[in-house]
């Protein structure tokens, strides 16, 4: 059973599911479903379309470089069997990914942070650009009142 | 009764599938890369005239991969935002395959990349060294098995 990857999103493509193209000159792309493929003949370019893997690892979405993404490669050397060799690597399988997943759980948060004193100064800004839309004065005033606090606040921090 | 359909074009624009369909496939970015190698553009540039295709295939855009009917459309055509799109694009190499699996972190590595030994913790010498040691550690367990009987 062989597993592909989609050309367009980088995702697994099982036996059975998705669309093979065959070029006129031989060359196979493979989709892992109809979105895939009906962006393909768009001739849009994955690396420029947001929701595909090859975007977010450019654009650093996601974590690109670690010492964990050392392990799993394609060496094309065969090595003779041995079960020792073979126990070893699957129980260090099992520890890289979790070490992985930790890693990148750091990530997310390391790039989600600061986001929400960023979302609250944006909502304080529209806030005080836009008071005049509000008709109700006693809104109006406590809104005001908030807004000067807080800026204030962050003067002082 | 029936309500004639206005809005909601967009499904039913014939024109836009039909663009689409895979029967009508244009050249993709890395074939017009391969086209633009100095030898096959030579080629592709003095075609032999072929009454079927525009302006008998003499007026021949490379870059777009597309036909003109004389000098004159052709040179209006290198002057439009269109082709300028496009050469920016040919600039940077083509998406394949291989980017597609890179991004999932199915990579190659034949040792040839890294001429250092230290190139990963699973490398290939320390694959060999752990093989090696695996199977002194047999031995002497085997050994050991020996003694004790």
């Amino acid at each position: 059973m062989r597993l592909e990857k989609c050309y367009f999103c980088s995702s697994t493509v099982y036996p059975g599911h998705g669309t093979m193209f065959v070029r006129n000159d031989g060359k196979s792309f493979r989709f892992c479903r109809s979105k895939c493929h009906r962006n393909f003949k768009m001739k849009r370019n994955p690396r420029k379309v947001r929701w595909t893997k090859a975007f977010r690892k450019a654009a650093g979405k996601e974590m690109a470089i670690d010492s964990t993404f050392e392990f799993e490669k394609r060496r094309n050397v065969p090595v003779r069997y041995d079960r020792d060799l073979m126990s070893t690597t699957i129980k260090a399988m099992k520890r890289v990914q979790e070490i992985r997943a930790r890693r990148e759980r750091a990530f997310f948060k390391q790039r989600m942070s600061g986001n929400k004193e960023r979302e609250r100064d944006l909502d304080i800004k529209e806030i005080q650009k836009s008071i005049h839309l509000i008709s109700t004065p006693t809104i109006k005033n406590k809104e005001v009142q908030k807004a000067s606090e807080s800026s204030r606040q962050m003067d002082l921090d | 009764m029936s309500r004639v359909r206005r809005k909601r074009m967009h499904c039913n624009n014939k024109e836009l599938h039909q663009k689409y369909k895979s029967k009508r496939r244009t050249k993709d970015l890395d074939q017009i890369q391969e086209d633009l190698k100095p030898e096959n553009k030579q080629r592709l540039l003095s075609l032999p005239e072929d009454e079927d295709l525009p302006g008998l295939g003499q007026h021949y855009c490379v870059e777009c991969s597309r036909y003109y009917i004389d000098e004159r459309a052709l040179g209006e055509h290198n002057r439009g935002r269109e082709h300028k799109r496009r050469v920016r694009d040919l600039k940077v190499p083509a998406y394949t395959q291989r980017e597609a699996e890179a991004a999932v972190g199915l990579v190659t590595d034949n040792g040839r990349a890294h001429s250092t030994p230290a190139a990963g913790p699973l490398s290939l010498l320390s694959l060999k060294q752990k093989n090696d040691a695996a199977a002194a550690a047999k031995a002497a367990s085997t050994d050991r098995v020996m003694d004790t009987e």
